[in-house]
């Protein structure tokens, strides 16, 4: 066979500063986005490398290395009219056939038969050439480019014109390499392609005229640009360890940040810098947020963890010869610093229980009243959690004075200087402040905690007080939510409900909390005090749906289990997040035993026979009556039954749901021989009943623990 | 040689003066064909809201504006103490409509004009997304981060007064004292060199202390309502007269006057932290509703005088 000639595909968009937290996603999508549509077009050979994607601040590139020269023949088929229809009775072509043969200008004698599902019919097979790739790809990148879609886009002539992430410069497009490299004419936003790109803003001189991937390559490198971004991370990580060499510090890790870095740099540089020691007496939560979050600063600390008076910034240069950028970032860090020193002293003046007056001017939904509002609902609600904490000797009376104080002091915060300027240490500062002004150990870490966790990779508050506080918050935000219409509807989460949700399962099975959450939720409904736009018993359903969703979601993602371990065990029933985890983990563990495989099956196969096979006719559950077991198989699954029963029972109360699961496995051999020897549905009215009501117990037996029957074989 | 080191330690002489700045900057945008517009006698708290940006930057006539506009934020009043927070400050702005395609190599020999050598300096274009929800307006860009210092806000605009733009105009704002600070080498913006004689805290530092003990302290909230409402209301008469009126005897930018006063008076309210968050949401609404209606009217006259020109 002829090997088809290819060659290689290079792009480039040339864009203004791209923001950083959506570059991954552009390069992706545009790599994916061409590869499509060349595959679509033809245009791929049958096997090749792949294609290599990159991206900086100022370009989105792919390069492909082999495209074919042109597409290869297609074999065309033309059905036209049935062959009945075709010819007539002597076998010669009637007028139909003539006609079919006409419209597409061929003999009679071109014309094939094809057999098809409705009978034979004439057809025309026809030879397409292929078209050559240099014909085809300027409409192509000139369609991939311009729909391309981004989270955020923009007009930059007109509204109407072209829409992009931002503003596109220049577009380089080569096919071929070397001296056969050709240009892929085309045009975007009165841009026109060519076999230019440019370098970095400083550091490059351009335009740089290239003739194939190598070349583009070298040249970039050349003109102060690092096209791949893993190689700006490799650099970046280098760089951190080499400007901290010989001390004991290290970069405060940050991987958030680091992506940030490597996508809005095309040559990054480490630089050192310091600030005045005074300033370390400000917490590190500020610190640091104001370093990572404001000026995208790496902070550094020691082998402890204590924070130094130093950062380390990226630049998008190749140095800091005069010492000048250093000079600047300082100068900036130390004001930066200085206000935040200033709100501190400042918000200092009004302790946090005076402010709690003026929650009651802070909205904090139109439709769901203020922060007072807020805060009396999950004091109400914190009670109850409070309450089923005592009756468990969880609380003393001591604790639930601690977190009532918690919660009353928890969204103060919200007043201050400190709050408005860094809106992300919300809670944070509140627990600061607390702190700093002599609330007890048990209150101020509530405060800080009460927002956690904000993420499945986010850990929970500290204490069981700041737990209260933190459900309390959480499930007055999704009752709330759900009671004004803004519960989270497909990829639209207003009021981030979700995260809250999931924040409330995470909590109850990380602290080992056996709470059920129907009374916390009927309580955070029967506090509020809203127009409904629902009746309350419907929001209670809504939300309780949600929660379960929201278990199922946290046992998939943040506990790794398997989708129908999940759906097993709260198909079975879920009281308490907790218990549910615990019965989904040991499903996890044990669901790949032999006995428990073929168990799975087995109650499939009971649920079918009680579903379908019997009628109402045939049974009603009950009893099994011992005296009308046969001896032999059916006897001997019944004694077996009843004592996994009893065991797994004694075994589940005790939450040993692996235990109790490995006792009804065992079941196993005992059901296959029933079912080997013993016909169920037989005609004796009476027997059938019987063997249906030891299927009936079975079934119960297989469903009390998790769903045996939704577990995937 | 030696007086010149000890005019050193009393402070560095390095880098432009405020007022070369000023000269400099105005000349370099002239330059680009900018008109070198007047800053405007109404309170606003940014170059933007002025006729020049607001009004202009609608309609399909090309525009080159700039000029230097000294901008009110109360909320951000520190009564001159804070070195680097000031309640008035000056901005440069600039609009382009429509934008060259060389735009940001524009801008940064723009900085270069005023001694910024740029393979020494850390220049940086970050998203931000810029908004002004009194005036409808909102755009896509950047801040420019020099050093890690935001010294330009860099938009496109795409909607002004609620209108989409055709063509989008590039505004550039930039904040002169912290680039005057910069040059300087000042880490306090009131030690600034206005000019060789005069510093920026001799111009400047004890108008800060009473705009801040004004509209922190002094303002009286109720007055400041008041004159809101009757801001507000006399525009609402002027607008409910349009349509009766002929449409070229309508005070139109009067009305907007009205509404600018209304920003600011909102502005002081805010500052005071007398407007609760939902009432917020409401007062920001009734100033845009002002600033949309001016917007329409004004892109409605221009239609009927376009249509009118060629008979």
């Amino acid at each position: 066979m002829k090997v088809p000639r290819t060659q290689p595909l290079l792009v480039e968009i040339g864009c203004e500063e791209i923001p950083a937290r959506f570059l991954d996603g552009a390069r992706e999508d545009f790599g994916r986005s061409l590869l499509g549509a060349l595959q679509q077009a033809r245009l791929l050979p049958a096997e090749t490398s792949p294609p290599l994607w990159y991206s900086t601040p100022r370009r989105l590139t792919v390069w492909v290395p082999a495209v074919l020269t042109r597409q290869p023949d297609q074999v065309e088929e033309i059905v036209g009219p049935p062959v009945r229809v075709a010819f007539d009775s002597s076998g010669k072509p009637t007028k139909a056939a003539a006609s079919f043969a006409a419209k597409n200008s061929v003999t009679m004698e071109a014309l094939s038969r094809v057999a098809t599902p409705k009978g034979e019919y004439l057809a025309l097979r026809k030879t397409v050439r292929g078209r050559p790739a240099e014909k085809l790809l300027p409409g192509i990148l000139a369609n991939v480019i311009s729909s391309l879609s981004f989270p955020k886009s923009m007009y930059w002539t007109a509204k109407g014109g072209p829409r992009f992430i931002r503003p596109i410069r220049w577009l380089l497009a080569l096919l071929g390499e070397g001296e056969k490299a050709r240009v892929v004419p085309f045009e975007i936003a009165g841009v026109k392609s060519g076999a230019t790109t440019r370098g970095h803003r400083i550091l490059g001189k351009g335009p740089l005229r290239v003739s194939g991937f190598m070349d583009y390559l070298k040249k970039l490198d050349r003109a102060g640009v690092k096209l791949d971004p893993s190689t700006r991370r490799a650099r970046i990580q280098e760089e951190l360890q080499v400007l901290l060499k010989g001390t004991r510090w290290r970069a405060v890790k940050d991987e958030g940040l680091l992506d940030w870095v490597v996508n809005s740099t095309e040559w990054p540089t480490g630089l050192l810098g310091r600030f005045d020691k005074r300033f370390l007496h400000l917490p590190r939560e500020i610190l640091v947020t104001v370093m990572r979050d404001h000026q995208k600063y790496f902070a550094i600390e020691d082998e402890n963890g204590n924070l130094q008076p130093h950062f380390i910034t990226l630049l998008n240069l190749d140095g800091d010869r005069q010492g000048s950028i250093r000079k600047g970032h300082e100068r900036v860090l130390a004001a930066r610093f200085a206000d935040a020193e200033f709100f501190w002293e400042a918000d200092q003046r009004e302790s946090l229980s005076e402010r709690a007056a003026r929650l009651a001017q802070v909205t904090y939904q139109a439709d769901l009243g203020s922060y007072a509002d807020k805060v009396a609902r999950m004091q109400a609600i914190g009670q109850e959690i409070c309450r089923e904490f005592q009756d468990r000797e969880i609380f003393t009376a001591a604790d639930t004075a601690s977190a009532m104080r918690a919660i009353e002091l928890s969204k103060c915060d919200l007043t201050t200087q400190m709050v408005q300027e860094f809106p992300e240490l919300q809670g944070v500062v509140g627990g600061l402040y607390a702190w700093a002004q002599g609330e007890p150990a048990e209150v101020h870490e509530a405060i800080y905690d009460h927002y956690k966790p904000e993420g499945l990779d986010d850990g929970c508050p500290r204490s069981k007080i700041g737990v209260v506080v933190s459900l309390a918050d959480k499930l007055d935000g999704i009752v709330g939510g759900f009671a004004i219409g803004q519960e989270p509807t497909g990829s639209s989460d207003p009021f981030g409900l979700r995260r809250q949700g999931n924040g409330i399962v995470k909590v109850l099975v990380e602290h080992s909390l056996g709470l059920p959450l129907k009374p916390l939720v009927q309580q955070a409904i029967s506090v509020l005090n809203v127009d409904w736009k629902r009746p309350q018993h419907e929001v209670f359903g809504s939300v309780m749906d949600f929660l379960e969703e929201r278990l199922k979601f946290y046992l998939e993602s943040g506990r790794r289990l398997r989708y129908d371990t999940v759906r097993a065990v709260v198909a079975a029933g879920w009281e308490s997040p907790l218990e549910a985890a615990r019965r989904a983990e040991a499903l996890e563990r044990i669901r790949g035993g032999e006995n428990f495989i073929a168990l799975s099956v087995a109650a499939k196969r009971i649920k079918n026979i009680l579903a379908k096979s019997a009628t109402a006719s045939d049974w009603q559950p009950g009893e099994v009556n011992a005296d009308l077991l046969e001896p032999g198989p059916e006897r001997e699954l019944f004694e077996a039954y009843v004592g996994a029963s009893v065991e797994a029972g004694k075994l589940a109360v005790a939450q040993e749901f692996e235990k109790a699961l490995e006792s009804i496995a065992a079941l196993r051999p005992a059901v296959d021989l029933f079912f080997d020897k013993v016909l169920v549905m037989t005609e004796d009215p009476t027997l059938r009943e019987n063997r249906l009501r030891l299927l009936g117990k079975l079934d119960a037996l297989f469903s009390g623990i998790a769903q045996f029957a939704e577990i995937a074989g | 040689m030696v007086k010149r080191r000890r005019n050193t330690q009393r402070g560095s002489t390095k880098g432009l003066s405020f007022q070369d700045m000023l000269l400099c900057m105005s000349a370099f945008w002239s330059r680009q064909g900018c008109v070198l517009a007047l800053p405007y006698d109404v309170e606003v708290g940014a170059g933007t809201m002025t006729p020049d940006t607001f009004l202009r930057v609608l309609g399909p006539e090309p525009w080159r504006v700039a000029y230097i506009q000294p901008s009110r934020r109360p909320a951000d009043g520190r009564y001159g103490e804070n070195p680097n927070r000031l309640l008035k400050h000056t901005q440069m702005q600039v609009i382009l409509k429509p934008p060259p395609p060389d735009i940001q190599e524009i801008y940064l020999r723009s900085l270069e004009d005023l001694g910024i050598d740029l393979r020494h300096h850390d220049i940086r274009f970050e998203e931000d997304n810029w908004e002004a929800p009194t005036l409808g307006a909102w755009g896509i860009g950047w801040q420019v981060m020099l050093d890690g210092l935001e010294i330009t806000q860099f938009t496109y605009f795409q909607q002004c007064g609620g209108f989409d733009l055709e063509p989008v105009s590039v505004e550039l704002t930039y904040g002169l004292e912290r680039i005057a600070a910069f040059l300087q080498g000042k880490g306090n913006v009131f030690d600034v060199r206005w000019n060789q004689a005069t510093s920026y805290g001799e111009m400047r530092q004890e108008e800060e202390r009473e705009l801040s003990i004004y509209d922190f302290e002094a303002a009286s909230q109720q007055t400041c309502r008041t004159l809101f409402e009757l801001y507000e209301a006399e525009a609402a008469r002027l607008l409910a007269s349009f349509g009766s009126a002929s449409g070229d005897r309508f005070p139109l930018r009067k009305v907007y006057d009205l509404c600018l006063k209304c920003s600011h008076l909102f502005n002081i309210l805010d500052a005071r932290r007398a407007i609760s968050v939902s009432e917020r949401v409401a007062l920001i609404g009734r100033v845009r509703k002002l600033a949309c209606e001016v917007a329409r009217i004004y892109l409605d006259r221009k239609t009927v005088f376009v249509e009118v020109e060629p008979a």
